[in-house]
């Protein structure tokens, strides 16, 4: 294949999935702060709760991360 | 780097070689907390670590014991979990030190992860059919969803690519930028790095919980058998 297509064809899942996964992190990060804000004496079981989904959700950019590794390896320099 | 990160090829005996280390260190750490006479009573010296380090792990496993013969259950999955999250959290942990073979920790290779994944998805299956019997784990492989047996396999993957896409990750931006800049950047990158080795051993040993859990369903059976379908005067009795 072309060199220049595949490298191009390369960068686009992990842009989309790092985008994706920001905006699911900013959702998740706002809610946990706002409600630590209402209920401070909560604020710890909160922040587990965060981590484990931002974990999650990481875990869905770290796929497209793989694709992106997959589809790298295949670009063959002329 | 040498070798790639998806063959095994001469390089990966580095991959065995420091998982046996990591196991070593497992299981002398264990032997040195489980030393000496261990007292039902009020605990001291190296008890109260060994019982801080397993105290999680068991209350998950007595939650999930309903209905089943506890001391069983816990005596069972108590280790299966702990291990799990030990293991996991020890290779992660050898990123940190400054020897040139042993810095790479094992879960960046996918071959690890993909393993610890497998083992974790196998025992769940043969844990259910030691609790439920081989007909409990066929109806958990097939029950509510025929195509049961489908999410098992993603969850193999998921579970042993968010493993290694974590810390696999982590090691290659290390390396890449120690490249670079091999002074100071890559002690923030460590320190950072600190975050995902912690919570990447617990989401896998608490996704692996509830997988167990999930197929440990004998309590809803317990509570459905005092309703049955058709006749009221029996139901008011529950």
């Amino acid at each position: 294949m072309n060199t220049v297509l595949m490298a191009l064809v390369a960068v686009v899942p992990i842009a989309a999935g790092a985008l994706a996964a920001a905006f699911a992190m900013k959702r998740i990060s706002v809610t946990a702060l706002d409600g630590m804000t209402r209920q401070p004496e909560i604020a710890p079981q909160l922040f587990t709760a965060m981590l484990i989904g931002m974990a999650l959700v990481e875990a869905l950019a770290i796929y497209t991360l793989v694709v992106t590794l997959v589809l790298a390896g295949k670009i063959v320099v002329p | 780097m040498s070798g790639s990160l998806w063959t095994v090829d001469a390089t990966g005996m580095v991959v065995i070689a420091n998982a046996l280390v990591a196991s070593i260190v497992l299981i002398v750490l264990g032997r040195f907390l489980a030393h000496g006479a261990l007292t039902s009573g009020t605990p001291e010296g190296r008890q109260v670590v060994g019982e801080f380090a397993t105290d999680f792990f068991l209350r998950k496993s007595r939650d999930m014991a309903h209905g089943y013969d506890r001391g069983a259950v816990v005596r069972t999955v108590t280790p299966f979990l702990g291990t799990f999250f030990f293991f996991i959290l020890t290779c992660n942990l050898f990123v940190l030190i400054p020897l040139p073979v042993v810095n790479r920790p094992p879960t960046s290779y996918f071959s690890v992860t993909l393993a610890l994944a497998v083992s974790a998805v196998v025992g769940n299956l043969i844990l259910s059919a030691r609790f439920n019997g081989p007909a409990g784990a066929a109806k958990h492989l097939f029950w509510p969803n025929p195509m049961q047996w489908v999410s098992e396999f993603t969850d193999v993957l998921s579970l042993s690519l968010r493993l290694f896409g974590n810390i696999g990750g982590e090691y290659m931006t290390l390396v890449l930028v120690a490249a670079v800049v091999p002074v100071g950047i890559p002690l923030i990158l460590h320190v950072l790095g600190l975050i995902p080795t912690f919570v990447q051993a617990f989401v896998f040993t608490l996704l692996t919980a509830s997988f167990l859990a999930g197929s440990m369903h004998r309590n809803e059976r317990a509570k459905k058998a005092r309703h049955p379908w058709f006749s009221r005067k029996q139901a008011e009795s529950a």
